[in-house]
C-alpha cells in the first residue's frame, strides 16, 4: 500500500450514511412489515374482485337467460299436423316443435319465439298452410300441459281462445309429466295424451299407430270402442271416458264429428 | 420474514456501506433512500439463512449494487454524470479528499464497483468475481484498467498492482 492507496481507502471511509437515513428506512420497513402481514388490499386484488364481479355478472346473465328460455309449461296444436309450443316463466314461446312432416310445414316461415302463447297459437291455426287441415272434417284439440303455478291461466286463455275460434276446436288439459312422456316418445303432448286415452279402451293399439293418425281419426275409435261391442256396463264406463276426453257430452257425442262444430269445449283429462 | 431486531441490527451494521455504493453510483438523496428501502425490505423479506457475516455482507453488497444499477437502467437516470453526488460529502469530508472522489466518481461505471471492492472492502479478485457475477479474469482486467484510470487522475505513487 502507498499513500494514495491509502488516501482512497480513507476517502470512502469518510463515507457515512446519517442517522436520519437510518431512521427512516427502518420507520419504512415496519410500515413495510404491517403491510405484508395486513396487507391493505392491492390493485391485484381490485383487479381479482373485478373479474370476479364480472364473472358472477356473467353467470347470472346466463343462469337468467337459461331461466328466461326453458320451456317450462307446453301448449300442444294438434290435428294431424302435430306442433307443441314450449312456454317459459311468463308464458311467452320459447320453442316451437314438429313432430310429423306436416307440422314442420306449418311451422316454416313462422316466427313464434318471444310471442305470447294465445297470439302464437293464433298465428299457427290462422296460417295459410293449416287452413287445408281445417277447411275438412279434420279436427284441432290444444293440449295444455302447465306447470301448477301457471295451469289456471294458461289452461283458461286456451279454453278461451278454443271456444272463440271459427273450426272446430277442442281444449284438453294434460299433466306435465304427461309432456316429459311425449318428448320421450317423440311426441307432442297432445297426440301423446291421446294414445293413452285410446289406449285404455284399445290394449292394441300402439303409439307408432296413434303417431301416424290424425287426431280426428283417435276421435272415432274413441268413439268406435264407446259404441262398439263391450258389454252395457263398460260402455258406459268408456263412454264417460271418450266424452270426458273430447268435450262432448252424450248426447252429441256421436254427431260431434260430422256436425262441424264451432264450438269449442274444455274438459280436463289429467293422468297422474 | 425476518424479525425487526434482525433488520433494525442489519440497517446500522451495514447502512455505511450501502451508503458508499450509492455514493460512487448513485447522483442524488433521493435515489439512495430508494436503494436503501430496496436493499434493507429484500434483505427483511430473504428467507434463506446465511452461514456467517461474511456470507451476509456479501449478499448485501451484490443485492445494493444490482439495486443502483436497476435505479440507473430506468429511464430517468440514464446519461447522467454523477459528480453531483460530491456535494452531499462534501460537508463532512476535508477537502484532501475531494480529488480521491472525483477520481473515482469520474470512472466509468464498470469499474467503480471493482475499485471499491478491491480496495475498500479488500476482496480478491476470485471473491470480486463471485459477488459481482463476473469471471476472475475480466475482474483483473476491469481492475487493472480502473487503477490505470485512477493513476493518470491522480498521478503521484501508485501501487498499480
Amino acid at each position: 500500500m502507498n499513500g494514495v492507496d491509502n488516501k482512497i481507502q480513507d476517502a470512502f471511509g469518510k463515507i457515512k450514511a446519517d442517522a436520519a437515513l437510518k431512521e427512516s428506512t427502518k420507520d419504512y420497513l415496519a410500515k413495510k412489515r404491517g403491510a405484508i402481514i395486513n396487507p391493505i388490499p392491492s390493485r391485484a386484488f381490485f383487479k381479482a374482485f373485478a373479474a370476479a364481479c364480472a364473472m358472477l355478472l356473467l353467470t347470472v346473465g346466463i343462469g337468467g337467460f337459461w331461466w328466461a328460455q326453458t320451456p317450462v309449461s307446453y301448449v300442444s296444436i294438434d290435428i294431424n299436423p302435430s306442433i307443441e309450443l314450449g312456454l317459459n316463466r311468463f308464458e311467452r314461446v320459447v320453442s316451437a316443435t314438429a313432430y310429423n312432416p306436416e307440422g314442420e310445414e306449418i311451422l316454416r316461415g313462422l316466427s313464434l319465439k318471444g310471442k305470447r302463447y294465445t297470439e302464437a297459437i293464433d298465428c299457427v291455426v290462422e296460417s295459410e298452410a293449416m287452413g287445408r287441415y281445417l277447411a275438412g272434417k279434420e279436427e284441432l284439440v290444444l293440449t295444455v300441459a302447465a306447470v301448477d303455478s301457471q295451469e289456471k291461466e294458461i289452461e283458461s286463455g286456451v279454453a278461451y281462445y278454443s271456444g272463440s275460434v271459427r273450426h272446430r276446436c277442442h281444449s284438453v288439459s294434460a299433466d306435465i309429466e304427461t309432456a316429459a312422456l311425449a318428448h320421450d316418445n317423440g311426441m307432442s303432448v297432445g297426440k301423446y295424451n291421446a294414445y293413452l286415452q285410446l289406449s285404455q279402451y284399445d290394449s292394441e293399439v300402439t303409439l307408432d299407430e296413434c303417431r301416424h293418425m290424425s287426431m280426428a281419426q283417435i276421435h272415432g275409435l274413441l268413439i268406435e270402442h264407446g259404441h262398439g261391442g263391450c258389454r252395457e256396463a263398460q260402455q258406459e264406463g268408456v263412454r264417460e271416458g271418450v266424452d270426458s276426453y273430447w268435450g262432448t257430452d252424450r248426447q252429441d257425442a256421436g254427431e260431434s264429428l260430422e256436425s262441424g262444430g264451432h264450438e269449442g269445449h274444455h274438459h280436463g283429462s289429467h293422468h297422474k | 420474514m425476518r424479525s425487526e431486531a434482525e433488520v433494525n441490527h442489519a440497517v446500522e451494521r451495514y447502512a455505511d456501506m450501502v451508503q458508499r455504493i450509492c455514493f460512487y453510483h448513485l447522483k442524488n438523496q433521493a435515489d439512495t433512500e430508494d436503494v436503501f428501502q430496496n436493499v434493507f425490505l429484500k434483505y427483511m423479506t430473504y428467507d434463506q439463512p446465511f452461514h456467517d457475516s461474511e456470507h451476509e455482507k456479501a449478499w448485501l453488497l451484490r443485492v445494493s449494487i444490482n439495486a443502483c444499477k436497476d435505479l440507473l437502467k430506468s429511464f430517468f437516470h440514464k446519461n447522467v454524470v454523477s459528480l453531483e453526488a460530491l456535494d452531499e460529502v462534501e460537508a463532512e469530508s476535508t477537502e484532501e479528499y475531494r480529488e480521491v472522489f472525483e477520481a473515482v466518481l469520474s470512472l466509468p461505471a464498470k469499474y467503480k464497483d471493482v475499485i471499491y471492492l478491491s480496495y475498500y472492502e479488500g476482496y480478491t479478485a476470485a471473491e470480486i468475481g463471485k459477488i459481482l457475477g463476473k469471471a476472475e479474469n475480466t475482474v483483473y482486467s476491469l481492475l487493472s484498467r480502473g487503477r490505470g484510470m485512477l493513476k493518470e487522475k491522480l498521478g503521484g505513487e501508485w501501487s498499480g498492482q
